[in-house]
């Protein structure tokens, strides 16, 4: 039985069509992502469930209770926005008490669950600045006690990382990931970052267009994307025309027009004169030439021309790859098992 | 580098020379002699405090000065209220209405003085238009209406106090953000709460710096309620005015005095300001 389940939902604004008949279902405790580009819809998606936008059509129920009327404020929902949006005339304590003073709890009984709260967030001593005074990785998880403090069915996450240091992001996912696991906290997380949405969650749903394209756990989703948006949004996919494949010597059994394949999983060698131990029955081995090739850190790119088409190539960054050079002729191997076919969305 | 640094930035000071001047000019040595000629007898001489004692005790300028704090306080009190409803209302128009309702704002804000005085005369004066329309339409309250009154001075001052006020309280609305309202109302608060916790505290700072530069633009004000009244309605900046140039026996000293008093009056309006602004800085708003 799952926990919050997302009906039929439909969203117009004016004759635009945001959300696009969408149904999906979350299990109590899961961590899932809305992942696409802005645009997309998962923003809208999510203020629906906060009830901060109303919806054309669908239902959308939490537990067992229809929550699509109801207004925000009754729906049980903690929220935390990309903006942060805590009250700057309230300091780090008052913040995270607000929740609470609106159920009009007894200033002893919720200083407790406040401080419970902060020593959660390792704020401990920070309690009477004002938001700010804090950095924007401490606000943030401000907002995320607040968000918590009253014990919320869903936790809801729109972006909450996106106004971050590269590095602060990277702390600060890890710890939203750990609470939300201490809590058992089921929890819809908002981002356009694919790197974000493969780290923290237990299942991604990427959106498209109002619609959600693919849904499955980060292995799955990045490496059997199911469509053509998939594979290139989430990974730095090869996408190739059945035709393309051909021009490079790929004999395919297969009914689908459009094929994906994985940069990192393309091998490259010298053009020998004994040829190669490779398995043609498994890969497909094909010339190529190295038009360019960028350094990206651990891993080295390669742009690679076959026969007119271009194809990318992601080698580790070892000092055995380091004889291949821009403009010379390399062979490279495709496994056949890795050019995932496309299906074309309806 | 450093030198071609301080030589440049001596040049860029010598340009602050023409502003200076003026400055001493027309503010400074004005000021001073100003606050030298309080201290003097009315012959100009000597070191007394007689002028004030004489501006502090006198019940005409004590009166003066009640009717300028009372008609500056009841005008911006006034105009607050009506700015805080139309601003508000102002920030829910698309762009291009806010923009010329703003437009018209800036415009009355500066309609002031004399050529409002005489608008109003022409409308709510003895004769005025408004007034015999609304007679004829069998209002009666309109008759015994007096724009030469407190109450008709203190209209004008709400007219020309309001659009100001509208300008000012306007950009404080968009210190209110959205995410604040939606943050509040999935955390359980109606939007009366929002308002109490979170709007008005926040708003608060802006606003009350508002007031007291209403209160200070009111309390300098001269030429509306000169126009309107002549020198009979009893203001301070009126009593001054009849001090140095009206009366028949000018005394210098003694408006320079009540000049100063007006003047620490406007400062501790001014400072009032200064420390609401500190306050919302304070909270990092």
């Amino acid at each position: 039985m799952s926990y919050v389940k997302i009906e039929g939902v439909s969203k117009y604004f004016g004759s635009t069509k945001v959300l696009n008949n969408i149904s999906l279902s979350i299990e109590e405790g899961e961590f899932i992502t809305l992942l696409g580009p802005s645009g997309c819809g998962k923003s809208t998606l999510l203020r629906a469930i906060a009830g901060l936008n109303d919806l054309s059509s669908g239902d959308i129920y939490v537990g067992d209770k229809k929550i699509t009327h109801l207004p925000s404020k009754d729906r049980e929902v903690g929220m935390v926005f990309q903006s942060y949006a805590l009250f700057p005339n309230l300091n780090v304590f008052q913040n995270i008490a607000f929740g609470l003073k609106m159920e009009k709890m007894d200033k002893e009984q919720y200083t407790v669950k406040v401080e419970e709260m902060v020593e959660l967030i390792d704020l401990k001593g920070k309690e009477n600045m004002y938001p700010g005074q804090l950095s924007g990785g401490q606000q943030q998880r401000v907002a995320l006690a607040r968000a918590l403090i009253k014990k919320p069915k869903i936790l809801l996450l729109d972006e909450p990382l996106s106004a971050l240091d590269a590095q602060i992001r990277r702390t600060l996912r890890n710890e939203i990931r750990l609470i939300q696991r201490k809590l058992n906290m089921t929890t819809i997380f908002v981002t356009h970052d694919q790197e974000e949405a493969l780290t923290i969650s237990d299942r991604i749903f990427v959106m498209n267009h109002g619609d959600i394209e693919q849904e499955g756990g980060p292995r799955s989703i990045y490496t059997s994307p199911e469509t053509e948006f998939v594979a290139r949004f989430i990974g730095n996919y090869n996408v190739l025309k059945k035709s393309e494949l051909e021009t490079t010597g790929a004999r395919l059994v297969s009914e689908n027009e459009l094929f994906a394949i994985r940069p990192e999983a393309i091998s490259i060698f010298p053009l020998a004169k004994e040829g190669h131990n490779m398995d043609e029955t498994i890969n497909i081995i094909c010339e190529a030439e190295v038009v360019m090739s960028t350094v990206l850190g651990n891993v080295m790119r390669f742009d690679m021309d076959v026969k007119g088409i271009g194809i990318t190539v992601d080698a580790l960054n070892e000092s055995k790859i380091h004889w291949i050079k821009n403009g010379m002729t390399v062979q490279i191997a495709i496994p056949i098992e890795e050019c995932k076919g496309l299906r074309i969305p309806s | 580098m450093a030198r071609t640094g301080s030589s440049k930035s001596k040049i860029m000071l010598m340009a602050l020379v023409p502003l200076l001047i003026w400055v001493f000019a027309f503010e400074i040595i004005p000021v001073f002699q100003m606050v030298v000629m309080s201290f003097q007898n009315s012959d100009g001489l000597g070191f007394t405090l007689d002028q004030y004692y004489k501006g502090l005790t006198t019940s005409l300028y004590l009166e003066a000065m009640k009717n300028s704090i009372v008609i500056s306080i009841n005008s911006s009190v006034a105009a607050m209220i009506i700015a805080l409803f139309v601003a508000y209302s102002i920030t829910r128009f698309t762009t291009g209405i806010r923009d010329q309702l703003l437009m018209v704002s800036n415009m009355m804000t500066n309609f002031a003085g004399v050529p409002l005085a005489f608008a109003y005369m022409i409308l709510m004066g003895n004769n005025g238009a408004l007034l015999l329309l609304l007679e004829r339409m069998g209002v009666e309250a309109a008759g015994s209406f007096d724009l030469y009154s407190q109450t008709g001075v203190t209209q004008l001052y709400i007219y020309y106090q309001t659009p100001l006020a509208i300008l000012l309280v306007y950009p404080i609305f968009y210190g209110i953000r959205t995410e604040w309202k939606e943050a509040a109302s999935l955390l359980g608060a109606s939007t009366w709460k929002f308002w109490r916790y979170i709007g008005i505290p926040v708003l608060l700072p802006g606003l009350l710096g508002t007031f007291s530069l209403l209160i200070a633009n009111a309390l300098g004000a001269y030429a509306t309620a000169y126009a309107l009244t002549g020198i009979s309605f009893n203001l301070l900046t009126i009593r001054i005015a009849a001090l140095v140039s009206g009366d028949i026996f000018p005394n210098f000293q003694l408006g320079s005095a009540l000049a100063v008093i007006l003047a620490i009056i406007m400062i501790f309006s001014l400072v009032v300001n200064e420390l609401m602004l500190r306050w919302s800085r304070r909270r990092g708003t």
